[in-house]
């Protein structure tokens, strides 16, 4: 299973690549809308991305919505991971 | 020249989102690239026979359906002739390998009659799917215009369910099955990647009643350049947009591959969006995006002959579609390696209710059968006016094979039919300007995400059967959205409603 900080940053590394934002700016601490500039109408693309890249599903609407920094987005990402790898086993 | 909103594309999204443009007062110019607007609701004429291309049936034309309400609102449906199917109209399913058909009836009532009657030991799955197509429609606001449309198309949708694995636990009865996907051919996704959420919306449309219109497609898009003209808008003919104008930011106007320049404060784009990248200035959009609407999948195409019954009888108003389909889940195929022979053929009319015009006594006959682009790939440079002798040879080989089909399905006389047109992936591609000859444009399908009408380029919108939904219905509802995000959507739809 994929260490956090391995988590973290291919986060990071698909966020840079495919939404073209520079990668010194995705810091935990930065918002997605304000310090990153995506708006709602990135956040199919984004999920889509990050969905391809991670192998899973993002299936909870609320927790998707609460989403406000890179950090939980970090956060959400960990929670999933954890979750599906435990409904896999 | 210069107008408030230039509408791209004249097909019945186009004419929808101008029409509510107009009569919310803004100047709305038309641009389309054929010489004759309507897109694929034109009917066309060979020998004095008229065909329709894209619009067969429908649904939601009942009283207080969404069609109906918006077509009130915008002072068209006085002026369209619309007949509903009569009370025992249906589509008639035959299912290869099973002698009987199955009538699949425009009533909930009367199509669980027929499916509990055949199926006497699947009542509970029969109860169980109509329920649940019934069940999701009453979420959707354009089935239940109670509902605002905001949370509809801006909320955050739950997963899919998959159709096939539906109805695959729903029941292992072939015949069954075959009938409970049968809608899918009306909206082209192969039964593996449509979802059921999708394959509601169109189903339940037609469970709940359906409908033609005397003079078909054509007497929809006549009504709607009646009153666009009235309401004093431009449709400039022969004219291909192919560009977007980008002024500090935003949308400022199109130009056409004849040179034209209109400017504007709104564009609404309602052809297949894979084309816009290629008419958008670079880095306006991200490349994800444009990866995005580039590689959307798209939906099946069609094989197409219009002919005529070869005496000179009046044949009787039909009320009947006939498919002959394949059993299980097998309506559309998911590859070319299906044989043409063992896909679904549909046979229709355009003469409906009344007897044909006695000076010509010929009644169009229409067979439509999916096909897909990968078999037509070879012939794919080609344009209308050089197709090679090869291409024609095929193309007639194709009608003499669909016609012969129509014999053994549904008796001797249809095996004389005379095909006045055929119609093939290259066909709807270069008249519809669909991309691999797509007959309901780009798949909404599990796994992929269609575009909406709001995109990042401020004044650029997009609309058309692509995005929201395909179908007449589909497409109608793509343009009130798109104009709806110009005029504001939730006052735009809270005046097409009180029309109910
Ligand atoms: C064989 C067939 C049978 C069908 N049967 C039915 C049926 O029975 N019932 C039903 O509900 N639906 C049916 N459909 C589907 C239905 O016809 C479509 O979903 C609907 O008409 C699409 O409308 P639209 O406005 O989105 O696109 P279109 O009607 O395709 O209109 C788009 C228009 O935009 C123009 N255009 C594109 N790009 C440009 C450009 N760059 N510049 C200028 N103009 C441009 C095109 O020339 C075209 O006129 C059928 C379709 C086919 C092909």
């Amino acid at each position: 299973m994929m260490s956090n900080d391995e988590l973290r940053r291919r986060v990071v590394a698909t966020l840079a690549e495919e939404l073209e934002l520079d990668p010194e700016a995705l810091t935990p601490e930065a918002t997605l809308y304000d310090d990153l500039g995506l708006d709602s109408l990135d956040a199919v693309d984004m999920v889509v991305a990050l969905e391809k890249s991670f192998g899973m599903k993002f299936n909870d609407e609320e927790s998707l919505k609460a989403v406000r920094t890179v950090n939980d987005l970090f956060e959400l990402l960990i929670k999933l991971k954890e979750s599906q790898t435990a409904d896999e086993a | 020249m210069k107008c408030d909103v230039v509408v791209i594309g004249s097909g019945i999204s186009g004419l929808t989102a101008a029409a509510l443009l107009a009569k919310s007062g803004r100047s709305v110019v038309i641009v389309e690239r054929t010489s004759r607007p309507g897109g694929a609701l034109k009917r066309f004429v060979r020998q004095g026979v008229p065909f329709d291309v894209g619009f067969h049936y429908t649904g939601c034309l009942g009283e207080g359906d969404v069609l109906t309400t918006l077509w009130d609102y915008l002072g068209v449906r006085a002026i369209i002739p619309i007949r509903p199917f009569p009370p025992d109209g249906h589509d008639e399913l035959s299912i290869a390998g099973y002698d009987q058909p199955v009538r699949a009836f425009f009533s909930y009532r009367r199509l669980r009659d027929e499916l509990e009657r055949r199926f006497p030991g699947e009542r509970i799955a029969i109860a169980d799917y109509l329920g649940k197509i019934a069940a999701i429609c009453q979420k959707i606001p354009f089935y239940n215009l109670e509902l605002p449309l905001t949370p509809f198309l801006r909320g955050f949708q739950e997963p899919p369910v998959s159709l096939c694995d539906y109805l695959t636990k729903l029941t292992a009865d072939p015949q069954l099955q075959a009938v409970l996907a049968s809608p899918a051919f009306l909206y082209g996704i192969p039964v593996a990647r449509a979802s059921l959420a999708v394959h509601a919306m169109v189903a339940h449309g037609f469970y709940r009643g359906a409908y033609t219109i005397d003079g078909g497609g054509q007497a929809v898009v006549d009504a709607f350049l009646r009153i666009l003209e009235q309401a004093g808008v431009t449709i400039i003919g022969k004219n291909r947009v192919d560009e977007i104008l980008v002024e500090g930011g935003v949308a400022a106007g199109v130009r056409t591959d004849r040179g034209q320049i209109i400017h504007c404060r709104d564009v609404i784009y309602t052809g297949h969006p894979s084309a816009v990248p290629a008419m958008v200035p670079a880095g306006i959009f991200r490349p994800i995006y444009l990866k995005r609407i580039q590689g959307l999948r798209n939906t099946a195409s069609m094989f197409a002959v219009f002919a005529v019954a070869p005496d000179e009888t009046p044949g009787e108003p039909d009320w009947v579609n006939h498919y002959h389909i394949p059993a299980g889940l097998a309506i559309l195929p998911e590859t070319a390696r299906v044989p043409r022979t063992e896909r679904v053929l549909m046979m229709t009319t355009p003469e409906r209710g009344r007897l044909p015009n006695l000076k010509n006594n010929h009644r169009g006959i229409i067979l439509l059968r999916p096909a897909l682009w990968e078999e037509i790939e070879r012939f794919a440079p080609t344009g209308r006016r050089s197709r090679p002798p090869a291409y024609l040879a095929w193309k007639e080989e194709l009608a003499g094979e669909m016609i012969a089909a129509a014999g053994r399905y549904w008796g001797e006389s249809y095996a004389a039919l005379r095909p006045l047109a055929v119609g093939t992936p290259l066909t709807f591609r270069d008249e519809l300007a669909a991309p691999e000859g797509a007959a309901y444009g780009a798949q909404h399908c599990l796994g992929q995400h269609n575009p909406g009408a709001r995109t990042r380029l401020p004044g650029f919108w997009l609309g058309g059967q692509s995005t929201l939904m395909t179908g007449v219905v589909g497409a109608a509802l793509a343009g009130l959205v798109s104009a709806g995000e110009i005029l504001g959507l939730e006052s735009t739809w809270e005046q097409v409603r009180q029309c109910r």
